[in-house]
């Protein structure tokens, strides 16, 4: 076991595939000789040499056609797409082209790629650079769609997404870059598809995603401990594929679900899981489903706005307080 | 009157007429028999409803029609209707727009008294999108006007009544009009929409209606302890005999995880779908204990498994499918579809996460250490919780494996869509009864029974027999440590 | 016939008759084409290329099997001078179940991987920097093989374009971009909406590309053109922006009859038809009318054959709608 940052586990999943497989490259902006923006691909430069590891001009387009490209014609390429609102600049090669050229030649092409890309807000950098954007994904289909909350996760869904022969878009949370956590040892491969139970409760299930998960795990001590209430907390870690049975027992279970998501309030991705919830476990809710999510609005740039807008510890405990009796 | 195939169970659909007991021209009287009906349930007697002559029959004796379909027509001397005194139409608020809810009568181009033609000019109504002339549908007599100039009312609204020509008769009704009170109120401007919660004193959820209904109970036999007295899940739970643990009572109440309740599900219809006969045959293990017996400790130290009956079952039910094709197979609506793969399923119990069924592909191009191998690395999977969807889809039959238990046999369940299952029960030392060289001789040998479940729809008791009995025959008489080496 | 003039032929006859046929095939397909959708027996819409064969059968006479083709939903013509199926391209055409994407792509997305025709893009401009990156993967597996990409003249304006060949210039891919101008972009002349001559040709000094500019109705110019270009390419000295001069004889789309073009402009173009004029090419170098008039004929064959085939197979089942959105095979989001 190791303890490592979360950003230090993208570096590392990225190794242990590169040295892995001799098809698997990396592209993106300041990548290579800076180690990322984020400091997400220190050391890969050195490692495995710039054929392999490439800068690229600020084109958000050609990264992902030229991923594609490679993607189609036998590499496994891992393009970066440095903040996850500049998805919105490449957007139609994500949707239109990585997302439908497998479907609409009825199967010729496969495309084991991934988009890797800095998502969510908490870091003051204003509305441009700050949104979460796995609902845009998740609302696509030929996408899968990751967001890990810890160092384990990452390493672990990143090698994952990887070896998936299918295109994967990996939301690393910015917030959390600097997290830190246990991360085995040795060769780590989790599943796509899978989420987590990471704390087990009778009164309520809290599911939550990304930065939202360790909120609500705080939300939940407190709860336990000043109302006795006690909580079941759910990463959800994966959009696309949705491990449905996972939250359908856990829902069962306590007989209430509160989502928590940095999406604003429209079509975040807890409004899907309310409603298949809602029609697949409707005679086992002791009560409305609850979504806690970022006003429909913009983010913020000051200190104390961009706290409140996104949901935090507080928040849940009040909300849960209120509506879960 | 009409005479309508009438619903004779809930869940029936249609019938069969079966015997006409009038025919056209005939009288009725209210109360006589009037015909029979058969469904796939019942053959019933069906009276008329009135008296009166039979004038239409529509439907003949043999011919099936959905429930509601019209069978015959009465004629008991009673109009549809009461007649009116003159037929009158009702000119009501169009709907000029497809967003558009109401209209503002502008101007009356007629007063009541006033003869007014075909197409034309009756009236002008202004909406917030447009002003539009209305022509009358028909010619007729203005009788009464109910909405003046410049009142709105909703869409659909009588505006006013036009009393047709002697002779004309109304004109079917188009789209149905909503009919309104002959002096229409305005109808009052839609409110802004309501974004407040709504709120209910104490309400029932989902799980509580659920609960209640499931154990006959009333909701005021249950004292509530949520919010504003609400009864919640906790609280029905607890009146039933309290959740998880034994509370004063003589019963303990323990709800079913999710996995529990899938499976009961699971199977109830299955029992519900197949027709299930057991079959079984005693198998005389003795050249399968040879073989794992000479292996026990090589394989044990090469693989770090004991190498057990399974993996031989598994292999000889292999081969014998070859032989028995419909054993692997699937009913689909009247059709038996045969599947050209093996793919085993191996149940597998969790204890109280229930039963999990992983499926071991292509299992006939597998030797049997494969398959001993590939049956542990599955199970240590499903216990391990590391099973994927793919892990569970596909399976064309079944393994249960009971035997550890000590069982004698097994009555397994079908898991659905297949139509068998083997259950292989324990194998212990009996006293069996072989041909010697000196007549018959008691020996004692490894016996145990496989019980089959199989589907009476898809196959027959010969074909699951001779099934059964080739794998004993191929348990009993191959050669296994040549197979294993 | 000068003795010379075959004697220094640098084309030859073995590739004349090549060039020849695959221009016939791409007439008389798009012209069938036409017909079926006359009979609305080709639903939807489809962007025919006729007048522009030249310009990929002389770009498709040059490729390597094992070249990669990236087009626009222009690009039946392209799709079928790499070796695809002409039924399984009519078969699309009508969404039939023999169809190249057995109905589940249309005219706009003509693909036959096998056959190295990676794709028709109907998003203008899309598919450059994707035709960068299998350029790229060629690079980096150290193999010979080129990636060509066909656009319009209208493509030149747009994002995608800047950023798929300023990227391919900087990381000098073996990539071939073809920009066939027939004048308009949809139904605005191109001249209204570049501020230079030659939408392609005026744009490639911008990337440190050459000026190259080809009389596109011409199969043997582009021939040569594409010859110089692709062992440019496979030398590994980088990218080429060529830009194809050509006219569209039809609209832009099937909706379109074309009534913005000035008056007497499709008659002169007309003239300079490139199969009329190679078929004249071919009588220079000495071919003989009964070889010639042959080929015709057996252009026209398969193009009847493959109509035949097509109209006799069904149309796709219902299955198909929520397969191959995944590498094996299904469309599951859940569990």
């Amino acid at each position: 076991m190791a303890e490592l940052a979360y950003r230090d586990a993208v570096a590392a999943a990225i190794a242990q595939e590169m040295e892995r497989d001799e098809n698997v490259v990396i592209l993106g902006e300041d990548i290579a000789e800076a180690g990322g923006v984020f400091k997400t691909t220190v050391g890969l430069l050195d490692k495995f040499g710039a054929k392999r590891v490439r800068n690229t001009p600020i084109a958000e387009q050609a990264i992902l056609g030229a991923a594609m490209g490679a993607a189609m014609t036998g590499l496994r390429p891992i393009a970066e797409i440095m903040f996850s609102d500049f998805l919105a600049v490449c957007w139609d090669i994500v949707v239109n082209e990585i997302a439908k050229a497998r479907y609409l030649t009825d199967g010729q092409f496969t495309m084991p790629l991934v988009i890797r890309t800095a998502n969510g807000g908490g870091s003051r950098f204003g509305s441009q650079h700050s949104q979460s954007v796995e609902n845009w994904a998740m609302a696509v289909p030929g996408l899968k769609v990751v967001a890990p909350s810890t160092p384990a996760d990452v390493k672990g869904l990143l090698a994952a997404a990887i070896r998936d022969p299918d295109p994967v878009i990996f939301f690393e949370q910015k917030s959390l870059y600097a997290t830190k956590g246990e991360v085995p040892d040795g060769e780590l491969v989790d599943e796509l598809g899978k989420a987590k139970v990471l704390r087990k409760g009778d009164d309520v299930t809290i599911v939550a995603l990304a930065a939202m998960v360790p909120r609500a795990m705080a939300a939940a001590k407190r709860l336990q401990k000043e109302d006795g209430v006690s909580a079941t907390v759910v990463d959800v870690r994966s959009l696309v594929p949705l491990d449905t049975q996972t939250i359908f027992k856990e829902v069962q279970h306590t007989g209430r679900l509160v989502t928590v998501e940095e999406n604003p309030r429209l079509c975040g991705w807890g409004a899907e899981i309310s409603s298949i919830v809602a029609e697949e476990l409707f005679y086992d809710l002791d009560g409305p489903i609850i979504r806690i999510t970022s006003p429909h609005c913009p983010i913020p740039s000051a200190d104390d706005l961009e706290d409140a807008y996104l949901p935090n510890a507080e928040r849940i405990v009040e909300t849960i307080r209120r509506e879960v009796d | 009157m009409d005479v309508i195939m009438p619903q004779l169970g809930e869940t029936v659909a249609e019938g069969t007429v079966t015997v006409w007991h009038k025919k056209v021209g005939d009288t009725v009287k209210a109360d006589e028999l009037l015909f029979e009906v058969g469904t796939d349930k019942v053959e019933t007697e069906i009276p008329a409803l009135v008296t009166g002559i039979i004038t239409e029959i529509l439907v003949a004796e043999g011919e099936t029609v959905d429930v509601g379909v019209k069978l015959a027509v009465i004629d008991d001397g009673k109009e549809a209707a009461p007649p009116t005194e003159a037929a009158t139409k009702d000119i009501i608020m169009p709907q000029l727009g497809e967003t558009v809810a109401d209209g503002t009568v502008t101007i009356w181009h007629k007063k009541a008294g006033d003869e007014v033609a075909a197409d034309e000019l009756l009236f002008e109504v202004g909406t917030d999108k447009v002003e539009t002339e209305i022509p009358s549908p028909i010619a007729g007599t203005l009788k009464e006007i109910l909405v003046a100039e410049g009142e709105t009312v909703d869409v659909g609204v009588t505006l006013a009544v036009l009393a047709l020509k002697d002779g004309a008769t109304a004109p079917k009704a188009a789209a149905a009009a909503p009919a309104a009170a002959p002096k229409a109120t305005p109808a009052p401007k839609k409110s802004k929409p309501a974004t407040a919660k709504q709120s209910h004193a104490a309400p029932i959820s989902p799980v509580v209606a659920r609960l209640l209904a499931e154990h006959s109970l009333s909701i005021s036999d249950i004292t509530g302890t949520g919010r504003d007295g609400r009864v919640k899940r906790k609280d029905v739970l607890a009146h039933i005999g309290g959740a998880g643990s034994a509370v004063g009572g003589d019963t303990e109440v323990v709800p079913f995880t999710y996995t529990r309740k899938l499976t009961a599900e699971h199977m109830v219809r299955s029992k519900a779908t197949s027709p299930h006969v057991l079959q079984a045959v005693e198998v005389d293990f003795l050249g399968v204990e040879i073989a794992r017996r000479s292996m026990k400790d090589s394989w044990k130290a090469e693989h770090g498994f004991s190498l057990t009956y399974l993996p031989f079952i598994a292999n000889a039910v292999c081969e014998a499918i070859a032989d028995f094709p419909r054993i692997n197979a699937s009913v689909v609506g009247e059709a038996l579809h045969i599947h050209k793969k093996i793919n085993l399923a191996i149940a597998v119990d969790l204890g109280e996460e229930g039963l999990v069924v992983p499926v071991i592909r292509d299992a006939n191009e597998l030797s049997v250490a494969d398959l001993a191998t590939a049956i542990n690395d599955v199970a240590a999977k499903a216990r391990d919780g590391k099973l994927s969807g793919d892990d569970f889809t596909g399976a064309t039959y079944t393994l249960s494996n009971n035997g550890s238990t000590g069982t004698f046999i097994t009555a397994p369940i079908i898991s659905q869509p297949q139509v068998a299952i083997l259950s292989t029960d324990g194998v212990s030392k009996k006293p069996v009864v072989i041909e010697g060289d000196n007549g018959d001789e008691i020996v004692i040998r490894p016996v145990g029974v496989l019980a089959q479940s199989f589907d009476h729809r898809a196959i027959d008791g010969a074909y699951s027999g001779v099934f059964l009995g080739r794998v004993r025959q191929i348990l009993e008489e191959t050669d296994w440590a040549a197979e294993l080496s | 016939m000068p003795n010379d003039k075959i004697e220094n032929d640098d084309i030859g006859e073995e590739k004349r008759l090549e060039l020849y046929r695959l221009q016939l095939e791409c007439r008389y397909l798009e012209k069938r084409a036409y017909d079926l959708f006359l009979q609305n027996l080709v639903k939807g819409t489809s962007h025919l290329g006729l007048g522009q064969e030249a310009i990929a059968a002389g770009f498709g006479a040059a490729m390597h099997s094992d070249d990669y083709t990236f087009c626009t939903y222009r690009g039946h013509n392209h799709t079928l001078v790499r070796g695809s199926s002409m039924t399984g391209i009519l078969g699309e055409l009508m969404g039939r179940e023999c169809g190249l994407l057995h109905g589940k792509g249309g005219s706009m997305h003509l693909t036959s991987a096998e056959h190295g025709a990676m794709g028709s893009y109907a998003i203008i401009g899309a598919h450059i920097p994707i035709a960068a990156g299998a350029a790229w993967s060629a690079q980096y597996r150290g193999t010979d093989q080129v990636s060509v990409c066909f656009f319009g003249d209208g493509t030149t304006n747009i994002g995608a374009f800047h950023e798929g060949i300023n990227m391919a210039a900087v990381w000098k891919l073996p990539v071939v971009f073809v920009c066939e101008n027939n004048l308009y972009m949809e139904y605005t002349p191109i001249e209204d909406v570049i501020p230079v001559e030659h939408p392609a040709a005026d744009r490639a000094s911008a990337y440190g590309l050459e000026k190259i500019i080809v009389d596109g109705n011409d199969a043997d110019e582009v021939y040569r053109t594409a010859e110089v270009a692709f062992a440019k390419a496979r030398a590994g000295d980088g990218p080429s922006l060529i830009e194809a001069k050509t006219y569209r004889h039809s609209g832009h789309s099937r909706a379109d009859t074309a009534t913005y073009r000035p008056k007497g402009e499709l008659e002169e173009w007309l003239k300079r038809d490139p199969i009329d004029m190679y078929r004249g090419r071919l009588a220079e170098f000495g071919i003989a009318e009964k070889v010639i008039s042959k080929l015709e004929a057996d252009a026209m064959a398969i193009v009847d054959q493959a109509t035949e085939e097509a109209k006799a197979s069904p149309v796709p089942s219902l299955d198909a709608i929520e397969t191959n959105l995944w590498a094996d095979g299904g469309s599951s989001w859940r569990n």
